[in-house]
């Protein structure tokens, strides 16, 4: 028994026809409420070992196992999304036509909340995130800031013990991105989520527990 | 904000792209819609003229395509009238005639003695004699188009007639006609002892359905009774080739809406991909995002229905300004509007579900990288 939330053993993920691994036997351990930084530069497969622990795609060999689910095996992996993992992209992705707090509550959609739960669950994490003044706007009214701020509300609608973030500053300017990662190491402390997050830049990087390097597609020590 | 207000929002995220769908699709429901509306109209007045004053059901020749058709014997006037609870029967002959610019101009020979089976109200003169006289009356609305009135004569076939009077009858196709006696109008088609179908009234307290039975019976290979439209049906086949008609056009405004829903869901869902991939990575199942691609679908073409009922009212009430009035009335039925929301469900699921089962499948990182 350990108390790793994540094991992955030679992980391996090719595309078109494995011409192109991204993932070449990746080995890596993450402790439950650890803050994991990974580099490495472009196109060694970061996002791809991101999308592998967010069970956005299949590996193809080796195995993987993410709270407790062994990733490899299971085949509706909707409900492991839904519970166990929040998303932060490096653009925001949110919903342009529906407001703040509606694209908040996107996530909790059939998960048994009610509606008033599900409004109520958006006003506190809103809060959380210091958008309480503008719920009703639409995404495409916000900053930059804001928007990367509204995703991280929307990442923690199903209370997540992971949250995964690919370079979620990368597209703000350095003050701006302060404030994102301010929300990000809050939340790791206080809550105890599992953070991992990609980034560019040492200095966000040094922030985190543990920086993993990646180079192409395996993890260097 | 409920999963079902996102469906409703969502297609008219890209308004112009969504309006021209719905144009599109209402197009094809207006038309059924109004072709409902004139073969209700079409079949109301059919059933005014067979419920035609004092009769109760008529017989016509057994076995022909359209009433109109009709021929058979005058003999059977007498033999029908000699039927158990039979009061009164009256031979009448239907003919057209090419009158000046109408070329569909209905002449109806009955006995003057039985005008009254033709429920009619004489405005001005008088019912034409009895006898083989040159005499007819002739319909409001033909006295108006033709501009002729009570003292004036018609030339048919070669043959003066001296207009003797003018009635109303309130059902458009008699009134844009006209009667005169039966032994003329077999005269004029050369048609002696026949006539197109009888006029059946039964006694006081007599079965509708007895005495059909027993005329079906009595003259099996000859004759056929129709008390209703129900019967009328397999007498009459002009008003099914319309029914046909519409249910075809209907078939086309499917294809045709089908695919042009298809063409603006998979548009829709092509530009949503980065979405739809998000969606997924928050959990949401396939099943959901099939549901909402589904129901955005749904929306649209319903939407569509509403446009098309109230397009194809407009339609029908533009027709009868321009002169339509005076051949048909109008039906508004519920069921032509229900048929036409049938058929914008229908278009919305077989025109949604493919592009909505594409979106489903679409894998999520694949759709994530999608620029
Ligand atoms: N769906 C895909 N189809 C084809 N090739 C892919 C796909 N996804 C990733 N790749 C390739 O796999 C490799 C790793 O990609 P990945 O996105 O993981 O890199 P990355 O480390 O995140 O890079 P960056 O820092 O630029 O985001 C790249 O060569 C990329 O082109
Ligand atoms: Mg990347």
């Amino acid at each position: 028994m350990n108390d790793n939330i994540i094991e992955i053993k030679n992980l391996e993920k090719g595309f078109e026809n494995s011409k192109i691994m991204a993932l070449n036997g990746i080995d890596l351990e993450i402790k439950k409420g650890e803050f994991v930084s990974i580099i490495g530069p472009s196109g060694s497969g970061k996002s791809t070992l991101l999308n592998m622990i967010g069970a956005l795609d299949k590996p193809d060999k080796g195995s993987i196992m993410v709270a407790g689910n062994n990733l490899t095996q299971k085949k509706d992996l909707s409900n492991f999304r839904s519970q166990e993992i929040g998303f932060i992209f490096q653009l925001h992705n949110l919903i342009p036509n529906i407001s703040v707090q509606e694209n908040v509550e996107i996530p909790m959609y059939g998960t048994g909340r009610s509606g008033k739960e599900m409004r109520e669950r958006a006003l506190k994490l809103l809060d959380y995130v210091g958008l309480s003044e503008k719920i009703k706007r639409k995404p495409t009214e916000l900053s930059g800031g804001e928007r990367q701020r509204v995703a991280i509300a929307r990442a923690l609608a199903n209370e997540p013990s992971i949250i995964l973030a690919d370079e979620p500053t990368g597209s703000l300017d350095s003050k701006t991105g302060k404030m994102i990662l301010d929300r990000l190491s809050d939340l790791h402390s206080k809550e105890n989520v599992t953070l991992i997050m990609v980034t560019h830049d040492m200095s966000i990087a040094s922030l985190a527990d543990r920086t993993i390097k990646v180079l192409d597609g395996k993890v260097q020590n | 904000m409920s999963f079902f207000s996102l469906i409703v929002k969502n297609p008219f995220r890209n308004k112009t792209r969504t309006a021209l769908a719905i144009v599109g699709i209402a197009i094809g429901i207006a038309t059924i819609v109004a072709l409902g509306i004139i073969t209700d109209g079409l079949k109301a007045s059919t059933e005014e003229t067979l419920k035609a004053g004092g009769s109760d059901f008529i017989v016509v020749e057994a076995n022909v395509s359209d009433m109109f058709f009709s021929k058979i014997d005058e003999k059977y006037v007498n033999e029908i009238t000699k039927i158990d609870g039979v009061d009164q029967a009256a031979g009448v002959l239907m003919a057209m005639q090419s009158v000046e610019d109408n070329p569909y101009f209905v002449i109806i020979g009955i006995d003057a003695k039985n005008i009254q089976f033709s429920d009619m109200k004489i405005t001005k003169g008088k019912v034409f004699s009895s006898g083989d006289a040159r005499e007819i009356i002739i319909g409001k609305v033909a006295s108006e188009k033709m501009n002729k009135t009570v003292g004036d004569t018609i030339t048919l076939s070669g043959d003066k007639y001296t207009i003797t009077g003018i009635f109303e009858t309130g059902d458009l196709q008699q009134d844009g006609g006209a009667f005169m006696s039966l032994a003329n109008v077999q005269k004029m088609e050369s048609k002696e002892d026949k006539v197109t179908m009888i006029y059946v009234k039964i006694d006081k307290g007599a079965d509708v359905e007895k005495v059909t039975a027993e005329v079906d019976k009595k003259y099996k290979s000859e004759l056929t009774t129709v008390a209703s439209l129900e019967d009328l049906a397999s007498v009459d086949q002009g008003l099914s080739i319309i029914d046909t008609a519409s249910w075809a056009i209907s078939l086309l405004a499917i294809v045709i809406g089908g695919i042009g829903v298809i063409n603006t869901m998979i548009m829709s869902v092509y530009e949503r991909t980065r979405e739809i991939g998000v969606l997924k990575a928050v959990g949401w199942k396939n099943r959901r995002i099939l549901g909402m691609i589904l129901g955005e679908s749904i929306v649209l073409t319903l939407v569509a229905g509403i446009v098309g009922c109230v397009m194809g009212i407009v339609a029908i009430q533009a027709l009868m300004l321009l002169g339509m009035g005076g051949f048909l009335k109008p039906v508004y039925n519920f069921d032509v509007f229900a048929r036409g929301f049938a058929v914008a469900l229908i278009v919305g699921l077989i025109g949604g579900f493919y592009p909505a089962y594409r979106a489903s499948r679409l894998p999520p990182t694949e759709a994530l990288r999608y620029e």
